[in-house]
């Protein structure tokens, strides 16, 4: 039999209370036994409830547990850069669960599941994957390592928390469904990839980074950004009169953003070779931010 | 093929030398010493502009003595070997010190290949101490330089007149062996002149390797020291076939009126091997027939560098 490399939480109820699951952490449950894992204490409502009490305990053996995650041969190397090991498997309908991955410093989570707001909050490496829906604030400052998500997020990802002036700030978010109002709202550094939809708001006050968008584009997008990249994988959007194009030759640029995202699958491994079209603004701010749209 | 290894023993040889297909090989080392090495990808719109862009920053680059630097190209690149899909050249730098290639890089992108159309400017080498490659470049752009983070590496997008010159913000320095050398010995200048030729090209197709000289071959072949204080280096009398009845010591006999010298410098010692042994393998498949009778190399006792190449190793490692 080989050795335990993480561990299989399966929910066994809903829990009444929304819980704080930020304490779990994939790294320090690999030196735990079953019982000590089962004993560890998190957050529900006002009191604290021990894991056993919400999950059926299992341990991870042997290969990549089947299924488990949403790869793709890309997805897949981006997660060796990551680090993979070790791992913590979690399985349910967690959308009362929040803080999933949060402080996040290696390892990697996957949830066969949804999951509550703020997965991944201040994350710095390792890898959460996600089957299901996530709730707002995914990927919230984050700063390392890599999320995705295969359903939809709400509000705020990849932005900054009330009162802080950065959002994300390195890493990639991967949301394979849409994005709510405010996504990647004063971004640092890092790459969003939305392939569906983004609400109102997407790349608002971005202060840098990387932004790939494969649907539509809600009200107001790149509102007040400052700096960064927003590419247009497909539907152009409707430029708004303070982003003005620029026409230089930006094929050598394009060319290493295209093959970076191209890793990703999906719309963006398919972008056209050709240098797209360049916005640039918003000149109600910095105007050095820019948008690459299709022709 | 080379005929059979003979031992001779003759006049102005050294008593161990040995024959392949009639060019003797003296029983010698080339002697080498440590340097600082990195290698950047210049790519641009076509081969033709990342040539003259890798040419303009290799130039001046023959010696550490007096350039700042030694750099060669190490090779053209396709397009599919580039991280940006063009046309592009490797190119090599080496120096005595990090400091000094350091400033000598800054100054040649600077010079050479930022200011040449269409061009683009990468890290060659993953692993190693990084140093500046467009980190300092950038406030050329005044400002309006845009810094981009792919994948874990940071570039700079410059804006300039054909539109934005890409530079990786760093790219790594190594330690690198510098010096090594072959000295062919002919009977005349078409003849030293054709061996090198040859030989050069052979050695240009070793990566990890340049020949920093023009064309790859130095007949100023120098000897450390001088009678004149102030030079730390002069004429290799020993060598030159105007001063063989003269010097006190020479390495020449009377039908050899034309030395050539080429030097190599490489990322590793290995790279200097395999480039040497492939200069001695084309100088030995042309034969003694066609001019280049002998092949010796320089070195200084063993007290300028660590590395030593022996050419009766390199023979006998081709061999295996």
């Amino acid at each position: 039999m080989s050795a335990t490399r993480g561990w299989n939480l399966r929910l066994k109820a809903q829990p009444d209370f929304r819980v704080d699951f930020g304490s779990v952490q994939p790294t320090a449950l690999a030196g735990m036994t079953a019982d000590e894992v089962a004993r560890l204490q998190v957050r529900h409502g006002n009191g604290m409830l021990a894991l056993g009490e919400l999950f059926d305990i299992g341990a991870l053996r042997g290969g990549a547990e089947a299924g488990a995650g949403t790869s793709s041969a890309a997805d897949s190397a981006a997660e060796v850069r990551a680090e993979p090991r070790p791992e913590l498997f979690l399985e349910g309908d967690l959308s009362r669960f929040d803080a999933i991955g949060q402080g996040l410093d290696g390892g990697v989570l996957r949830i066969a599941g949804a999951v509550g707001d703020r997965l991944g909050l201040s994350m710095r490496a390792g890898a959460i994957h996600v089957q299901g829906t996530a709730g707002q604030l995914a990927g919230c400052e984050m700063a390392g390592g890599l999320i995705e998500v295969a359903g939809d997020v709400g509000d705020f990802a990849a932005g900054a928390l009330p009162g802080s002036m950065d959002g994300m700030r390195g890493g990639t978010l991967v949301i394979r469904g849409k994005a709510g109002a405010c996504c990647a709202d004063r971004m640092r550094r890092g790459t969003v990839l939305i392939h569906g939809d983004a609400g109102d708001f997407l790349a608002s006050r971005m202060v840098a980074g990387t932004v790939a968008l494969a649907g539509r584009a809600g009200a107001h997008c790149g509102y007040s950004m400052r700096r960064g990249t927003l590419v247009f994988a497909g539907p152009a959007p409707a430029v708004p009169p303070t982003f003005v194009a620029t026409h230089q030759d930006i094929v050598v640029f394009w060319t290493l953003l295209r093959r970076s995202l191209a890793y990703h699958g999906g719309p963006f491994a398919a972008l056209p070779a050709r240098a797209p079209r360049r916005l640039v603004g918003d000149l109600a701010a910095d105007g050095k931010g820019e948008w690459l749209v299709p022709y | 093929m080379s005929s059979p290894q003979e031992k001779t023993s003759a006049m102005n040889q050294a008593p161990d030398s040995v024959t392949l297909n009639g060019v003797t090989i003296d029983d010698t080392f080339a002697e080498a010493f440590p340097m600082k090495a990195t290698r950047v990808l210049i790519t641009a719109h076509n081969e033709t502009w990342a040539r003259h862009a890798a040419v303009a920053m290799t130039g001046f680059a023959t010696s550490v003595i007096a350039c700042g630097c030694e750099a060669g190209i190490e090779r053209m690149l396709g397009a599919d070997e580039t991280p940006d899909g063009r046309p592009g050249a490797s190119v090599l730098l080496f120096a005595m010190s990090g400091k000094e290639l350091a400033k000598q890089l800054e100054r040649r992108v600077g010079q050479c290949v930022l200011t040449c159309p269409t061009t683009a400017i990468y890290a060659g080498l993953d692993e190693g101490e990084a140093i500046a490659l467009g980190r300092n470049l950038r406030f050329f752009g005044d400002g309006w330089q845009i810094s981009k983070m792919i994948d874990g590496r940071r570039y700079w997008r410059v804006p300039v007149m054909d539109g934005e010159f890409v530079a990786q913000e760093t790219t790594a320095l190594v330690k690198a062996v510098g010096g090594g050398n072959l000295l062919l010995l002919a009977r005349d200048t078409d003849a030293a002149l054709a061996g090198a030729e040859a030989a050069v090209e052979a050695m240009r197709a070793v990566r990890g390797a340049i020949m920093p000289f023009p064309g790859g071959v130095v007949r100023s072949g120098s000897k450390v020291g001088s009678k004149y204080p102030a030079l730390m280096a002069s004429t290799n009398d020993a060598f030159c076939p105007a001063l063989a009845p003269l010097a006190r010591r020479s390495e020449l006999d009377a039908d050899t009126r034309c030395v050539m010298e080429i030097v190599i410098d490489g990322l590793t010692e290995a790279d200097v091997s395999a480039a040497m042994r492939a200069g001695i393998a084309a100088i030995v498949a042309r034969g003694a027939a066609a001019g280049v009778t002998r092949i010796s190399a320089g070195n200084y006792g063993g007290k300028l560098g660590p590395f030593h190449f022996h050419l009766h190793k390199l023979i006998g490692e081709g061999a295996a």
